[in-house]
């Protein structure tokens, strides 16, 4: 297969979009919910303050190789997944490197960045760094299932594992969106959405507020800027699988834009009404709601 | 009742008193008694298998021809089968009475209840 | 040749000749005894000669100048001389092993055990029934004094009790021959054969009291209280001769006089045997008592082949080759036990930890317990190969479940008596070992061999010691004196050179299990270059279980696959043994692979229905109504291998305490044969139906939940290697559940199973299992921090687990990508929901695995350690390059074999175009998926590195947590429960509920035993009781049934 060249720039500005995209929206959704909390909230331009400021940072230290690493790891992962699934529908250069692989690539690409984070947070040796990262693992493998097998049931429903020939059948119109010819399939995905999003009620793993836990706290400076940028590329790239398979795709950047938008919201939404779970409810709630509710998805194939 | 009958019952009645006796008593030598009684009695019950009322015994001399002995004499086989179990019940009594002397030597006792140090 | 009557005449005459000596002149009376018995071997064994080599017809010696029915006549043929052999043989033996006792004794004594010798030589040649009887009494007199012969005082209460029975057996057997001689007018067995002698003709019951004394001669339970205790208490020679060659010669008399009955009799035989056989077994599993350990497994042995003797109507032709199989077995290895036991000190079974200084004698205890249990290349594994073929064709179903049942009981006693005698502490004052004994036991030995090679030659097949593999394997156990680095060598060579000269005949499925079985045994063995000295037996016993697995993938006949399948079980349970705690593991680990290995017998038998040299391919013949049956039984056989839920309590041990370089031949070569075996079963047989159901349907769900629970247990182990055992237990469930799915894909995807699976599960057991060697513990929470002192070793494990994680770049994705594309194409959705369940689970593992190990807190113990051995990181480094290899070009391997499954399965195949890989759902392109992310990563981390490299190393407790500043290690690392909440959700997924059902059916026998076994009290007249009550039930059952 002959490679074009010019396939490189376009990721890169794929990239810069999605990047500059992921910033502005995660902020104007904090925003979003701290008002909803009655706060007041942060600027809309803060994320571009913090990841500036800690790209700067002199102090640096390492643990070691693999926690130099670790973040290396989580960044490939959150651009790769970006890159490996096709952004827009019907364009060429907007699908970027998915012709390296379909579906099943972006499925399991999903792990590259945690597991390595994983192992270079662990290389701090910081016990609450291997406690987040056994929680987060724990509730994220419970949160795959519901996840994996609406996946399964979209690619046997359009008998295909290309992410441009599942998007090409839900063409035509909204009603031929998964969302509405598989409506359990896609609940199930959602469901483990907002397990993947790490928001409230499932955001225990990293419990932002009271204990510092978890990969980003023994992370600083470069390090905390690399995971800082992932955490804006990342979602949105995990977003543009669900748009893919469950909401239609996007045929161009505004759709994919709004598209992207209400699909972030969702978790926000959720996040800002419900308690906390602990890890073990967490998991049960994915086996107890998710799980059945994909399966009725997969039988109504 | 013939003879034969007499003498099958009776070997028979023998072997049942002698088995009774080995099986109740403990003494290893009142054992043996009863083992022999019981010998006894089976080898009656050969001697009147092999008796045909009325023929002679099976010794081939002038007052039995040999062109007529088969019809003449009773079946010689089981008197033949006899005098070797004979022969073997004594010898396999005296081992037990050697052994029984032993026992006595050793453990100072023919008590065959007492002898149950190999089991399960 | 000589007569026969000089058999007689020269054991006689030399116990009389004993008698004109003098007293004192021990060694000569010896000398005589001696020279009396190898001259009745001589000339034993020149009449088998004549008979088997030159083929001459069986002899009749007539006496007293007239012949039968006239006078008593003798006769000699093939059975009969070979029978005499034994006999003689064993006779000698036993002289010479107990020449002190004799010569202690004197020369009455030995003139005794002439007597017992010749008496036994007469009742096998002798036509009369009446010279049976006195023949017998010979044998009672003379073993009522060999008994004596003891240093055991019990001795005496046990000769008694056994002349007490002798007593009643001779009224029953006078009385019984008295009737049936009145009935048929004949003592000569050739002309007392009448139909009113059958069973339910009007000489029942004079047959039956001839029978039954003949029976009770044979020990069968319940009347056997006393024989158990003269094995107890007697001079193991002696015992040896009673088990050897009294028990061959009673059993002969009671094939003899079943001329007379006819074949109606035979079932009576057969129950009769069978309930000895499989109650003397469950009796057997509590004894303690050496010797009285072999008396059980002697009574259930007779009764085995006494309930041969039953069948030999219808085993018709083979009956000579399968009872003669199956005595001989018994014998060699029973007179080799009873002399081993008279090497050891202690009477415990434990105490049997004392052979171990002597590695012949490891060898001639390995050989008897082999010939006991009927595996190959010994006379025992051919007749029960044949013996279980004749009666499922027939149909006996219920006799050979009975008689595998008690086998796979006899086997347990038996290899955890092996188990005692490799692992068990010694004793503190080990004596020398006798000389004489040593050698008569290892006379013993290579009995069995020779036997071995016989039956071999005799059984219509390949003879097992004329292959190649097996030969070479075997040559090790010559060598092994040699120093271990030669002798590794010389293995990797062979099985090289065997791969080379054996490779051009595969076919692709077979090329791909060829490569890892050979070449990949090799690389293994690279790493056991690491050990020094002698490494005594770990040679033999793998270099079994590779010849084993090469017979396994070429065989084309039923009969080499079971065989090469009992080799490389054998061969990598003496392996897995090797352990330093292994013990209870490898003995689960043999019993459930003999369990499954009779299923497959089962399988195969049933699949044959009596044709001789079944091609495996025949079993696409099998008809529609055995078919499913067949399936089932083969396939829990294979799946026993592989440890599919249920059947997997025995792996996780099994693999973990296993030596450091066994554990991946046994996970990532072993467990192959497993799924070698599906495939030939499913390529052959499809998916029968039973009842509606598709039976590869069942096996989905299997696969599936295998996956789900090897996962999941693998997720809450704290020892590193036990959780690698319960990762291949779950892989394998997804290697099963790919060639269930039935389909191109599926099946590709196991394949791609068994070569990712060998590679990436060898390479991560090396490195574990030598971090844990420089650790001293496997327990993970124990370790930790180490990446700082192993660098290579953390790689190796980091790629191990992307890859077996399925995690893009490397070689597991394709195995995933693969599976998905599969699954589309499948029907059966539920089975696969579980499979998704399972598939996260495994990150759970695999990240605990590295961080416990690698990351985390270095322990203080550990702060001076180093890599592992050189020897054991090379093959490490050959598996990293050969999964990067393989990730970017799984075509290498992977093309052929896809082009090779389109004869299977036309459908749903890959087109390998250039580096892109498409199915009729995806695609996939394994280069660019590495260069992409190759880029990304390269990218990402210029740019980490341009804005911080000036990054500085910090120490270990450079880290703060509530406010503190750690210092010790241990409460620092996070490792111990790692998953606590994950177990806090699924709990009760993770009962032992397999382990408990199998620990309760061991206990259950167990307490039956010890329960039972107390019927025998030790009184002599409770036995005299359960004898009559024998006799007495035996015919009122026989009445009843009639």
């Amino acid at each position: 297969m002959e490679f074009d060249w010019i396939k490189i720039p376009y990721a890169l500005l794929t990239l810069f979009i999605v990047l500059n995209y992921g910033l502005l929206m995660t902020a104007i959704i904090q925003k979003m919910g701290a008002r909803a909390g009655r706060r007041y909230g942060i600027r809309f331009y803060q994320n571009y303050i913090d990841l500036i400021k800690n790209y700067s940072m002199r102090s640096k230290i390492t643990h070691g190789y693999m926690f130099y690493l670790g973040p290396v790891f989580r960044l490939t992962g959150g651009i790769g997944l970006l890159l490996f699934v096709p952004t827009i529908y019907g364009s060429e250069m907007w699908s970027n490197f998915s012709f390296s692989g379909d579906l099943i690539l972006a499925l399991y690409f999903v792990f590259f960045g945690t597991l390595g984070m994983a192992l270079g947070a662990g290389e701090s040796g910081h016990p609450f760094a291997a406690l987040g990262v056994s929680r987060g693992l724990s509730q994220v493998t419970a949160a795959e299932l519901p996840f994996a097998i609406a996946v399964f049931t979209v690619a046997l429903q359009y008998q295909t594992l290309n992410f441009n020939e599942i998007v090409a059948a839900q063409q035509g119109g909204f009603l031929n969106w998964t969302l509405f010819t598989n409506p359990f399939a896609v609940a199930a995905a959602m469901i483990a959405f907002l397990g993947m999003m790490m928001r409230s009620p499932f955001d225990v793993v990293v419990a932002p507020q009271e204990i510092p836990i978890g990969p980003p706290t023994e992370y600083h400076s470069a390090y905390l800027a690399l995971m800082q940028t992932n955490r804006n590329i990342f979602p949105i790239a995990k977003i543009v699988v669900y748009m893919n398979l469950f909401f239609g795709g996007a045929g161009s950047w505004p759709e994919f834009m709004i598209k992207a938008f209400l699909l972030y919201l969702v978790s926000a939404l959720v996040g800002v009404v419900f308690p906390r779970f602990r890890v073990e409810q967490s998991i049960r709630f994915f086996l107890i709601w998710g799980v059945p509710v994909a399966i009725i998805g997969l039988l109504w194939v | 009742m013939t003879l034969q009958n007499i003498a099958m019952s009776t070997g028979f009645i023998l072997i049942l008193i002698g088995l009774y006796g080995a099986m109740t008593h403990k003494n290893i030598l009142r054992m043996i008694v009863g083992f022999t009684i019981a010998g006894t009695g089976t080898n009656l019950v050969l001697i009147a298998v092999g008796y045909l009322p009325g023929r002679a015994a099976p010794i081939l001399n002038a007052a039995v021809p040999i062109e007529t002995a088969s019809a003449t004499i009773v079946d010689p086989v089981p008197q033949a089968l006899v005098l070797t179990a004979i022969v073997i019940g004594l010898g396999v009594t005296a081992l037990m009475l050697a052994f029984a002397y032993k026992i006595h030597a050793t453990k100072g006792t023919l008590d065959i209840s007492k002898l149950t140090d190999l089991k399960w | 040749m000589v007569s026969p009557i000089y058999l007689i005449v020269i054991t006689l005459g030399a116990a009389f000749l004993l008698g004109l000596l003098s007293e004192r002149r021990t060694e000569l009376a010896h000398f005589i005894t001696v020279l009396a018995l190898a001259a009745g071997g001589l000339v034993s064994f020149g009449w088998l000669w004549i008979m088997a080599a030159e083929g001459a017809s069986a002899v009749e010696i007539y006496t007293a100048g007239t012949k039968p029915p006239f006078a008593i006549n003798l006769r000699v043929g093939l059975p009969e001389a070979a029978l005499l052999l034994l006999i003689y043989l064993t006779g000698l033996m036993s002289a010479i092993h107990m020449k002190d006792m004799l010569l202690r004794k004197g020369r009455r004594a030995m003139a005794v055990l002439l007597i017992a010798i010749m008496a036994l030589a007469g009742i096998i040649m002798t036509r009369d029934i009446f010279n049976i009887f006195v023949f017998f009494e010979l044998v009672a007199i003379s073993t009522g004094g060999m008994v004596l012969l003891s240093d055991d005082p019990r001795a005496l209460s046990a000769g008694i009790k056994y002349l007490i029975i002798a007593q009643v057996i001779s009224i029953l057997l006078l009385v019984g021959i008295i009737f049936t001689y009145q009935a048929t007018g004949s003592l000569n067995i050739d002309f007392m054969k009448t139909p009113e002698l059958a069973l339910g003709g009007g000489g029942t019951l004079a047959f039956f009291l001839l029978l039954v004394p003949l029976l009770v001669e044979l020990k069968p339970f319940p009347a056997n209280g006393w024989a158990l205790d003269i094995y107890q208490s007697a001079h193991p020679a002696f015992s040896a001769i009673l088990s050897a060659a009294t028990g061959s010669a009673a059993l002969f008399a009671v094939d003899k006089i079943m001329d007379i009955g006819g074949a109606s009799w035979g079932p009576v035989l057969t129950g009769v045997g069978l309930l000895s056989f499989v109650v003397s077994n469950i009796l057997a599993l509590v004894q303690k008592n050496d010797r009285r350990l072999l008396g059980y497994s002697s009574v259930a042995q007779t009764g085995l082949i006494l309930a041969v003797v039953g069948q030999r109507e219808l085993l018709g032709e083979s009956y000579l080759f399968i009872a003669g199989g199956l005595l001989i077995g018994h014998a060699v290895a029973k007179a080799g036990l009873f002399y081993l036991s008279d090497l050891v000190k202690g009477r415990m079974l434990t105490n049997w930890a004392d052979l171990r200084r002597n590695p012949l004698l490891v060898f001639a205890f390995a050989t008897f317990i082999a010939m006991l249990s009927g595996l190959p290349p010994f006379p025992g594994f051919y007749a029960k190969w044949e013996l279980v073929h004749a009666l499922m064709a027939s149909g006996k179903t219920g006799l050979v479940v009975l008689i595998l049942f008690g086998a796979i009981l006899e086997a347990g006693y038996l290899f955890r008596w092996f188990g005692y005698l490799m692992k068990r502490p010694q004793s503190n004052t080990p004596g020398t070992l006798p000389l004489r004994g040593v050698l008569v036991t290892m006379a013993a030995a290579l009995a069995g061999w020779l036997a071995a090679y016989i039956w071999g030659e005799l059984s219509g097949y390949d003879n097992l010691l004329s292959q190649t593999a097996l030969l070479f394997a075997l040559g090790f156990l010559l060598i092994d004196w040699f120093p271990a680095k030669l002798k590794n060598t010389i293995a990797i060579a062979g099985m090289l050179a065997f791969f080379w000269q054996s490779y051009t005949g595969y076919d692709p499925i077979q090329m791909i299990f060829g490569i890892i079985i050979l070449v990949g045994g090799a690389v293994i063995l690279l790493a056991s270059y690491h050990e020094r000295g002698q490494r005594i037996g770990f040679y033999p016993s793998a270099l079994l279980m590779f010849a084993g697995l090469a017979m396994l993938i070429v065989a084309e006949q039923s009969f080499q696959f079971f065989a090469a399948w009992e080799v490389l079980t054998l061969g990598s349970y003496f392996l897995i043994l090797r352990g330093k705690n292994a013990e209870p593991h490898a003995l689960s680990y043999i019993l459930f692979s003999l369990a499954g290995a009779f299923a497959i017998i089962a399988g195969f038998a049933l699949a044959a229905q009596g044709q001789a040299g079944f091609k495996i391919t025949a079993l696409a013949d099998v008809a529609a109504d055995l078919a499913p049956w067949v399936f089932i039984l083969l396939a829990i056989g294979f799946m026993t291998k592989t440890a599919v839920i249920g059947l997997h309590i025995w792996l996780p041990g099994a693999h973990a305490e296993a030596e450091t370089d066994v554990s991946p031949m046994v996970s990532g070569i072993l467990l192959k044969a497993g799924l070698f075996g599906i495939i030939v079963l499913l390529s052959n047989m499809g998916s029968p139906e039973l009842y509606g159901v598709k039976l590869t349907y069942v096996m989905l769900w299997i696969g599936a939940l295998t996956a789900l629970m090897g996962n999941l247990m693998a997720a809450f182990q704290e020892d590193a290697k036990r959780l690698l055992a319960y990762s291949s237990i779950g892989q394998m469930g997804y290697a099963i559940f790919g060639l269930a799915l039935m389909n191109h894909l599926g099946w590709l995807m196991a394949l791609m199973f068994v070569i990712n699976h060998y590679i990436y599960k060898s390479m991560l057991f090396l490195s574990v299992g030598g971090v844990a060697k420089r650790t001293g513990t496997k327990l993970m929470y124990k370790m930790g921090g180490l990446i700082t002192l192993m660098p290579l070793s953390f790689f190796v494990v980091l790629i191990g687990i992307i890859a077996v994680s399925g995690v893009p770049p490397l070689s597991g994705f394709g195995g995933r990508w693969m599976f998905y594309n599969a699954i589309l194409d499948s029907e059966n959705r539920l089975p696969m929901i579980i499979i998704f369940i399972s598939g996260p689970i495994a990150f759970l593992y695999l990240f605990r695995l590295i961080h416990a190990i690698f990351l985390g807190q270095l322990k203080d113990e550990h702060r001076k350690l180093k890599e592992p051995s050189f020897w054991i990181m090379v093959p490490q480094v050959i598996y990293v390059v050969l999964l990067l290899a393989f990730a970017v070009l799984p075509g290498m391997a992977l093309q052929k074999v896809d082009t090779f499954l389109n004869g299977m399965f036309p459908e749903g195949g890959l087109n390998w175009d250039g580096l892109l890989i498409t199915s009729d759902y995806g695609y996939w392109s394994p280069v660019w998926i590495m260069v992409v992310t190759g880029g990304i990563f390269a990218a990402v981390f210029m740019l980490l590195l341009a804005i911080n490299r000036k990054a500085q190393k910090v120490k270990q407790f450079n880290i703060v947590y509530s406010a503190e500043r750690p210092y010790r290690p241990e409460t620092t690392h996070f490792a111990w429960n790692f998953f606590a909440p994950y177990r806090k959700a699924i709990w009760f997924l993770l009962l032992p509920i397999a382990t408990r059902f199998w620990g309760g059916i061991t206990e259950a026998l167990h307490a039956t035993a010890g329960f039972m076994r107390r019927f025998y009290t030790g009184d002599a007249q409770h036995y005299v009781f359960h004898l009559l009550g024998f006799v007495v039930g035996l015919y009122l059952i026989l009445l009843g049934v009639q």
